[in-house]
């Protein structure tokens, strides 16, 4: 009987986002990563922890390394970007925060702790450019 | 060429251009020509921070001095800024549209407000400060911020 060919995982692409805490566009930030990851395209995507990244965790490392990955950070730091960087990664898209709330003047994020509405919009509108993203890279991977 | 007074305070950098004059809250103006440049300090924007939205009083707007010229709105607060002089506006600069974070990279040059058809700058020069007395306010400012 012939060995059967064990299933290789599907690549999926890693998210990163912030991890500034006290600040809004953090948080927008935070809110856009679990809105694609758990809700707009869960197959697709994995949340990996920039703090994990920090510290050098082996299984985030190795997640990064080993997928295309989308960072979104909350200001001109960018500091996922960088980490997603130092670790091994490539980064396909970066997302800021800021660049893409002026393209939703009308979602004006305030809250830290918890989002107003606008900060939820925002989020889902940034969760939405991430997911187009995810789209084309998946396209690639299987076209 | 502007030429600057300098310093740093904790470990931030702040420039002053020795060509403006400056109102207290940090809006300067320079003479060019017939006209007056208005913008932000390099101490404002950098203590605003980065810049979403620009909203500027439309040409042909007439302003006493002090008067809501622009409001400014960046990921930490809304600030509205009084006009340093009296006059008409009579150019916005086009960047504040699509590219607004001009004032945090070029707070003195491409990162400029609106032009102003002055009513008397020369007299109401004397209401602004110099660069020297912007730049020891600014820097007192500037220290006391980082004492909190």
């Amino acid at each position: 009987m012939p060995n059967k060919i064990p299933e290789q995982n599907p690549r999926k692409v890693v998210i990163v986002p912030c991890s500034g805490i006290g600040k809004t566009y953090g948080t927008v930030s935070r809110e856009a990563a679990y809105e694609i990851t758990e809700a707009v395209r869960p197959e697709a995507t994995q949340l990996v922890a920039l703090s994990l990244l920090v510290l050098g965790d082996e299984s985030a490392r190795a997640a990064v390394a080993a997928n295309p990955a989308v960072t979104i950070d909350g200001c001109k730091l960018a500091c996922a970007t960088k980490m997603v960087q130092e670790s091994g990664g490539q980064v396909v898209q970066d997302f800021a925060v800021l660049d893409v709330y002026r393209r939703y003047k009308q979602f004006r994020p305030k809250g830290i702790a918890e989002l107003n509405e606008g900060g939820q919009q925002l989020a889902r509108a940034l969760a939405e450019e991430v997911a187009a993203v995810v789209d084309e890279v998946e396209g690639g991977q299987h076209g | 060429m502007t030429k600057f007074l300098e310093t740093s305070v904790d470990k931030f950098i702040f420039k002053v251009a020795t060509d403006c004059y400056y109102n207290e809250e940090g809006v300067w103006a320079r003479a060019e020509g017939d006209k007056v440049r208005i913008g932000l300090s390099d101490f404002l924007q950098q203590r605003s921070g980065d810049v979403a939205f620009a909203e500027l009083k439309p040409e042909g707007t007439e302003l006493s001095f002090g008067d809501e010229v622009a409001v400014i709105e960046t990921i930490k607060v809304d600030i509205a800024l009084s006009s340093p002089i009296s006059g008409t506006v009579v150019q916005v600069n086009p960047a504040m549209e699509d590219a607004p974070e001009a004032i945090n990279q070029d707070p003195y040059g491409e990162g400029w407000l609106a032009e102003i058809e002055a009513s008397d700058w020369e007299a109401e020069r004397s209401k602004l400060l110099d660069p020297e007395a912007y730049f020891a306010r600014m820097k007192a400012e500037a220290e006391n911020e980082v004492k909190k």
